[in-house]
């Protein structure tokens, strides 16, 4: 019975050395000391690892002696019995002990399988020094990256899309085209913000007009009347030309199919949270900068001034006047002489404004009974309606027969006084008091003489006439022709027809303009702390009613300036003014819109009396009007609440 | 007309050997040319963008947004093309210098060009990601020129004249001296040696790549371990502490080389993924626009 230990070594050509030696004994000690018989340079080897024997020369028996095992058949063993006929294979530490049997002797074959260290092995040098090695690929990172930013958002959007193609209202929560959401939606839009197919109906086409009017019904007409009756060559002549940047746009419109004209044009979308915002100025002045002159080398007639800025550019304002006795009201020629307008009243304005003088101290007089102050006011008489924009016409009963009465007679405490507005009526009246009563009290009706104190009001015959008294009239025509004639009642402010062949006594219509600038909205709410005189300024000096006293560009720009502050004149409290604050584009009938947030607050000073709408009056009782006898509420002077709250 | 043609070549060549001798890199490429390029480029938008005024607000849907817009989606496609051009050896005149100078700096440009096409209005949507992957890609991008200015200095002061494959090799010697040296000593002390032996020296995620900390290395370990052990033979452990510490030095030096390279290349895994995720974000931003148009 023999042990052979076989050492192969390998040339550097590959060739195969065998040797052969021969064991003496019949233990065979393995280990890492050199006392061993075999012995194993392998620090993973114990110094005396194990011992081989063999008891018939066949079968090996293995026995580990230090306590570290060894790796037999792949599990860690500390005794092992082998056939050598059937051949085995031990690891101790990085070698490999391999029996076998050859010529009836046990052949132990050692060999080094695993590198000596770690280091040893061969290495890859691009992949090991660079950081490939430890890193997920570049390119591997592409296509990760890549393909869940177009799952996410690419497909999951057009997926969404897709999936509520014709939905009105989407379901609540997330939809994956929100992610494509340029900007915050307006908003009078915000609800909208999960339907994005509310708008974008069909895919690659810009928003429609339809898409719009969808919901907006008949709201305004999509053009201004001037702008739809207008030809389209017409309007295409008055496009100013266009710019670079303008030409680039043009250019991506045409090429991506996106129309111009549609409502988005100018109501822009997207543009962040809160009031979407007033048309810029520049939407006009694109085309009304200069338009004339275009309209004009273009064949054809321009109707409007040009204008660019309110602040710079802007014609003078055109009100609407009648230039004669009554002529029907048409637009006037600014710079073609005084302005005049005949309303059909005599109605000197210097006189009623003044200061001191006879009509001051007759309001001073009714102060506590009618809301005058030490003198008249504008607001004594005119009154603006509810939307802010037209003046409501002056009327004899409420706004002029405080001091201008037509008491003619009191019976039992019972004044009676002529009708006004019915000249008919009047001579009827006349008649029928000189029939059935010979006068009693002198008629007192007349011209503007001085009054005596004390006796004043329409609660008694009016005594400020006294030339009245001197030339009474004692028969029926003659007070009627002294009411109609110069010095009578009628005759103070109206124009009068004497009687012709089948007519009686006429009195000239009167024809009060509620709105004289019937381009532009002038607000006179949001005007309420600026005194009226301050704007009317002619109104002091003017001596006859057919002084045009509307302001002029002037006074306007005395606080308004261009949308970008350009200005003419020096402005103090400048406000910027776009073209949309006054004009209103879609001829609706209605104020030009204004975000809220640029709308002057409707606030009134505590000292004012509360709008009603403030209380949540559901019933009134009463008047709702400022009566002319029931005066309990004054306007405090210092305030401009000018129209009798 | 051929002379001429030859003239001019061989000036070129002439300017060509110049920028050879005088070492020019690709950031003083032709005097700073595309840095001039772009600089001017970035100028005239941001003056221009102060200038006009565009309607209703500033964003990349007014006229001036796309042109902004398409100027920079066609310059990020181009700015890709690196590298391809990059793997394509060509001998035209638009070497690949002058090519990474432009990428350089018409990538730098591309900060302004994008952001001014926003119009500074950002959100949370496809739009912003764009902008915000390809500035992502931008400062990745500025990192790498810093650090390739900076850094192969220090790459070549660690590495002492030595190749990386010399500075493993020098491992390996260690190891195979530990492995001698260690035979006498005791099982006990043998482990730490096995140990360091079975270290692998590039092992370690890329937090220690990055870092160049190894609080666990087995060499360090094995050097504590022999110090403080008592039960070998005194001679033979002294030798393998000695071996111990050569490795761990030599250690060092590599692993120092790796953390520079590391530092040098992690910029690469940031700018070319999100350069693509960029390309996915810019075609969903496109295609968004147009298809809500």
């Amino acid at each position: 019975m023999s042990f052979i230990l076989r050492r192969i070594s390998t040339t550097k050509t590959g060739k195969q050395i065998v040797r052969d030696q021969p064991l003496p004994g019949d233990a065979i000690t393995l280990g890492r000391e050199g006392s061993n018989v075999i012995h194993i340079a392998d620090l993973a080897v114990n110094p005396h690892h194990a011992t081989i024997t063999s008891a018939d020369g066949r079968h090996v028996r293995v026995q580990a002696s230090e306590g570290l095992g060894f790796d037999f058949n792949g599990r860690t063993v500390d005794a092992a019995d082998i056939d050598s006929a059937a051949g085995a294979e031990l690891r101790f530490g990085g070698h490999r002990l391999t029996i076998a049997r050859e010529d009836e002797k046990i052949i132990l074959l050692v060999e080094r399988i695993d590198e000596l260290s770690q280091s040893s092995k061969d290495v890859d040098e691009a992949k090991a020094f660079s950081l490939a090695g430890v890193m997920p690929g570049k390119r591997m990172g592409a296509w990760v990256f890549g393909v869940l930013v177009l799952l996410a958002f690419l497909i999951g959007p057009i997926w969404a899309w897709s999936s509520f193609r014709n939905v009105d209202e989407r379901p609540q929560g997330y939809h994956a085209d929100q992610a494509w959401l340029s900007g915050p939606l307006s908003s009078a839009h915000k609800s909208l913000k999960n339907d994005c197919q509310s708008c974008h109906v069909e895919p690659f086409v810009a928003v429609t007009d339809k898409a719009c009017v969808g919901c907006h019904t008949g709201e305004h007409k999509a053009m201004s009347m001037a702008h739809a009756n207008a030809p389209t060559a017409m309007l295409l002549a008055a496009r100013h030309p266009p710019g670079v940047g303008e030409r680039i746009l043009a250019g991506f419109a045409k090429t991506f199919n996106k129309p111009q004209g549609r409502c988005v044009g100018c109501h822009t979308e997207h543009e962040g949270a809160g009031p979407m915002p007033a048309t810029p100025q520049k939407f006009c002045a694109d085309c009304h900068d200069g338009m004339s002159a275009r309209l004009i080398d273009a064949g054809f007639k321009p109707t409007v001034a040009d204008a660019a800025d309110f602040g710079t550019i802007h014609p003078e304002f055109r009100p609407l006047v009648r230039p004669s006795p009554g002529a029907k009201p048409m637009r006037a020629m600014p710079g073609k002489g005084a302005l005049v307008d005949y309303d059909g009243l005599k109605f000197p304005h210097d006189l009623h404004l003044q200061a001191t003088g006879g009509v001051a101290r007759m309001a001073a007089s009714f102060r506590g009974r009618y809301d005058f102050g030490n003198k008249l006011e504008c607001e004594n008489c005119h009154r603006v309606e509810s939307d802010g924009v037209r003046v409501k016409p002056v009327e004899m009963e409420r706004d002029c027969a405080m001091c201008h009465s037509l008491a003619f007679e009191t019976v039992g405490g019972v004044t009676r006084t002529l009708r006004h507005g019915e000249p008919d009526q009047v001579v009827a009246d006349l008649m029928a008091y000189y029939r059935s009563t010979p006068p009693t009290r002198p008629l007192q009706l007349g011209g503007m003489e001085r009054r005596r104190p004390g006796n004043y009001a329409e609660g008694q015959v009016y005594n400020i006439y006294f030339r009245e008294v001197a030339v009474r009239p004692n028969r029926a025509e003659d007070a009627v022709r002294a009411v109609f004639s110069k010095g009578g009642a009628c005759y103070d402010c109206h124009t009068i027809f004497a009687p012709q062949a089948g007519t009686g006594w006429r009195v000239m219509a009167v024809d009060q303009t509620p709105r004289f600038l019937s381009k532009g909205w002038f607000d006179h709410d949001a005007h309420k702390e600026t005194d009226c005189a301050d704007c009317h300024t002619a109104a002091r000096g003017s001596k006859a009613s057919t002084d045009l006293l509307i302001p002029g560009l002037r006074q306007c720009r005395d606080c308004h300036v261009g949308e970008g502050g350009a200005r003419l004149v020096k402005v103090e409290t400048a406000t910027e003014s776009p073209c949309a604050m006054c004009h209103e584009y879609h001829s609706d009938g209605g104020k030009p819109w204004m975000p809220a947030r640029q709308r002057k607050v409707n606030s009134a000073a505590i000292t004012n009396k509360p709008l009603r709408a403030t209380y949540g009056v559901s019933m009134v009782t009463g008047s709702a009007e400022r009566g002319l006898y029931d005066v309990t509420w004054r306007t405090p002077a210092l305030h401009g609440a000018r129209r009798g709250g | 007309m051929a002379s001429l043609f030859q003239r001019r070549r061989s000036k070129a060549t002439q300017t060509e050997r110049v920028r050879e001798r005088r070492h020019e890199g690709f950031l003083r490429y032709a005097n700073f040319r595309w840095a001039k390029i772009s600089g001017g480029l970035c100028l005239l938008i941001i003056v221009s963008y102060a200038l006009i005024d565009v309607t209703p607000r500033p964003n990349g849907g007014s006229w001036y947004g796309y042109t902004l817009g398409t100027i920079g989606a066609g310059l990020i496609l181009w700015l890709t093309a690196l590298g391809y051009r990059k793997r394509k050896m060509t001998s035209d005149h638009w070497s690949l210098k002058a090519w990474t100078s432009a990428h350089v700096y018409l990538g730098l440009s591309l900060i302004v060009i994008g952001t001014w096409h926003t119009g500074f209005q950002l959100g949370w949507n496809v739009h912003t990601l764009a902008w915000v992957l390809m500035m992502l890609v931008i400062l990745s991008g500025l990192y790498g020129v810093v650090v390739y200015s900076t850094l192969p200095a220090a790459l070549s002061n660690n590495r002492d004249e030595m190749t990386q494959m010399q500075m493993l090799e020098a491992i390996r010697a260690f190891d195979r001296q530990l492995h001698a040296a260690a035979q006498p000593l005791t099982p006990q002390d043998t482990a730490p040696v096995l140990a360091a032996l079975d270290e692998d020296p590039f092992a370690g995620g890329i937090m220690a790549r990055l870092s160049g900390r190894y609080p666990d290395c087995a060499t360090a370990a094995a050097l504590r371990a022999l110090g403080a052990s008592r039960s070998s033979d005194a001679g033979a452990r002294e030798k393998v502490v000695g071996l111990l510490s050569q490795k761990e030095v030599a250690l060092a030096r590599l692993r120092q080389h790796l953390r520079i390279r590391a530092l040098l290349e992690i910029w690469l895994y940031v700018h070319v993924p999100l350069t693509f995720a960029l390309i996915a974000a810019l075609s969903a931003h496109i295609v968004s626009v147009f298809f809500y148009w």
